[in-house]
């Protein structure tokens, strides 16, 4: 079966003009698969390179070689390294969904109109769109009455559901998630991975970055390790997972 | 207008299948074109005066694309030549070589170079319309908001006073200007409200497309935020096609999906507006990120 993210020999430098035209190392060889329904989640030490590789999925980096090729719905297979710019916000807004740690609150909007919003860009009817907005707060347990309040103004955690609601509510096909859950409390984290899981179930290929163990060996079908800039190994959880106790975290 | 003899490429067949505005190989020189001119200018120059010729090269070999119902954003320091592009579009400057091709409501396609006077007022009525820094260029000051506003609209053949009036407080209403100010002369509004009368009398006709110089730049914070809330919103509701032209990194995060940086009267990189900011390349565009975020 085709996977739905094939990633292959990815490099990405970065070349630091400013200081002294040095060279970053980001990625150095990537080779990594997302099938439909896998949640492929990304382990390895803080500069392992972890979110660099989903930046550049998401093309927020430009890769520097290599190639990153998206099965979209149509079933074609597309290149990110090589699409244009416009066809990438063409494809992010079908294809792709990508929640960061922080919400970068846009300002003076509510987590109503964010959502909305986002609902809108992934093809969901203006008329509908408040509906499944609405679906998707209440579903992360955002209560109703910081709807309509502006999102700057909301808690760590707050603002990280209204982050993952802009992300799901409309599935997308790849979902790409950064430390998606790591400023919520017990039971609202346990409402956001519930959430996540069940997009896995409905065929959605995710691709995470958690910071701790326990949500993935709960929530990852797969588990890749990363260290200084590539994939060394990858498995199921509980063949990787121990490895990491004490190694990366 | 065609182009001199020393550009590099022929113009491509121009396809607007799925664009309102395609841009290409747009230059423009105050004084001669020669290859030296070009040569001795850009940012590996850091110049855009070529000192033998005294030529400016105040835009070269700019090109884009603009999709229905998306904002590009024109980023850079003053002088990098972003007015110029604007102004060129505009038809507020004669470029000295390049093709602009528009997609008018009509569908037919409107080579803006190439346009008369007579052509140029008539497409500025109907399908372009401009939002200028300073709202002097773009409004009447010295008559009311609503005979701004009827301008336009008496330009498309609006005849009927009481129509003009409703449709023109319905404008100001959309563009938060109280409608008890509508009779009030535009010279006793403030600088934020200025603004908001002058988005108002761009969206009169329902333009397609709409270019934007720095609409916030000089407002107090505060208010040019509401400003930008306002145009965003528009943005959004309307679908209209725009360019974003603003030194400001914020305002260009905030209304548009993809941008080009100038710099010296060169693109030195373009792309999507959230990769340029967490991922620029040229050095140039290294350097305005980093003094967006200090």
């Amino acid at each position: 079966m085709t996977p739905i993210l094939r990633v292959r020999a990815l490099l990405k430098h970065f070349v630091v003009h400013n200081v002294d035209g040095r060279t970053v190392e980001g990625l150095c060889g990537v080779d990594l698969d997302v099938h439909a329904g896998e949640h492929v989640a990304l382990a390895g030490s803080s500069g392992a390179g972890k979110s660099s590789l989903l930046k550049c999925v998401y093309r927020t980096y430009l890769a520097t070689a290599g190639s990153i090729e998206l099965q979209v719905s149509s079933g074609n297979v597309v290149d990110i390294t090589t699409l244009t710019d416009r066809e990438m916000v063409l494809l992010r807004g079908r294809e792709l969904g990508y929640v960061s740690q922080f919400l970068r609150a846009e300002p003076r909007r509510t987590p109503m109109e964010i959502v909305s919003h986002a609902a809108v860009f992934r093809g969901i009817d203006a008329s509908d769109a408040p509906e499944a907005a609405a679906a998707a707060l209440t579903r992360l347990q955002l209560d109703e009455s910081l709807w309509d309040v502006y999102a700057s103004v909301l808690s760590g955690g707050e603002k990280q559901r209204v982050n993952l609601a802009a992300g799901t509510v409309a599935p997308p096909r790849l979902l790409l998630l950064d430390e998606p859950v790591s400023a919520l409390d017990p039971a609202n984290r346990d409402a956001a991975l519930a959430m996540i899981e069940d997009l896995t179930g409905l065929g959605v290929a995710v691709l995470a970055v958690f910071h701790d163990i326990d949500a993935m060996s709960r929530l990852a079908t797969t588990v890749a390790l990363m260290d200084a800039g590539r994939v060394v190994r990858t498995g199921p959880p509980s063949a990787v997972l121990p490895e990491l106790t004490g190694v990366a975290r | 207008m065609t182009n001199p003899t020393d550009e590099p490429d022929p113009v491509p067949p121009v396809d607007l299948v799925d664009h309102v505005l395609r841009v290409n190989g747009l230059g423009k020189l105050f004084g001669k074109l020669t290859g030296a001119a070009i040569e001795g200018t850009g940012p590996e120059r850091g110049t855009a005066k070529h000192a033998a010729t005294n030529t400016v090269v105040a835009a070269w070999d700019v090109s884009f694309d603009v999709s229905p119902g998306e904002a590009i954003g024109l980023i850079g320091e003053s002088g990098s030549g972003k007015s110029t592009v604007m102004r060129c579009l505009a038809g507020d400057l004669e470029p000295t070589c390049g093709v602009a091709t528009m997609r008018r409501r009509d569908g037919s396609i409107a080579d803006l170079f190439e346009m008369t006077a007579a052509e140029r007022r008539a497409l500025r009525v109907s399908d372009l319309s401009i939002v200028y820094q300073d709202p002097a260029e773009g409004l009447d000051l010295s008559i009311t908001a609503g005979g701004n506003i009827a301008e336009p609209l008496a330009a498309v053949g609006f005849r009927h006073f009481g129509e003009i009036r409703e449709r023109a407080a319905s404008l100001l209403e959309r563009t938060e200007v109280p409608i008890g100010r509508m009779d009030d002369l535009v010279r006793e509004f403030s600088g934020g409200m200025r603004q908001r009368v002058q988005l108002a009398k761009a969206l009169a006709n329902q333009p397609v497309f709409v270019l934007f110089d720095e609409p916030t730049t000089g407002l107090d914070a505060s208010v040019a935020a509401g400003v930008l809330d306002l145009i965003r919103d528009l943005l959004d509701e309307l679908g209209i096609a725009a360019v974003v032209v603003s030194h400001d990194f914020g305002v260009i995060d905030m209304l548009t999906t993809r941008c080009l940086v100038m710099h010296h009267g060169r693109v030195v990189e373009q792309g999507l507006t959230d990769q340029l900011f967490e991922d620029p390349i040229h050095p140039y565009s290294q350097r305005l990120v980093a003094a967006a975020r200090a």
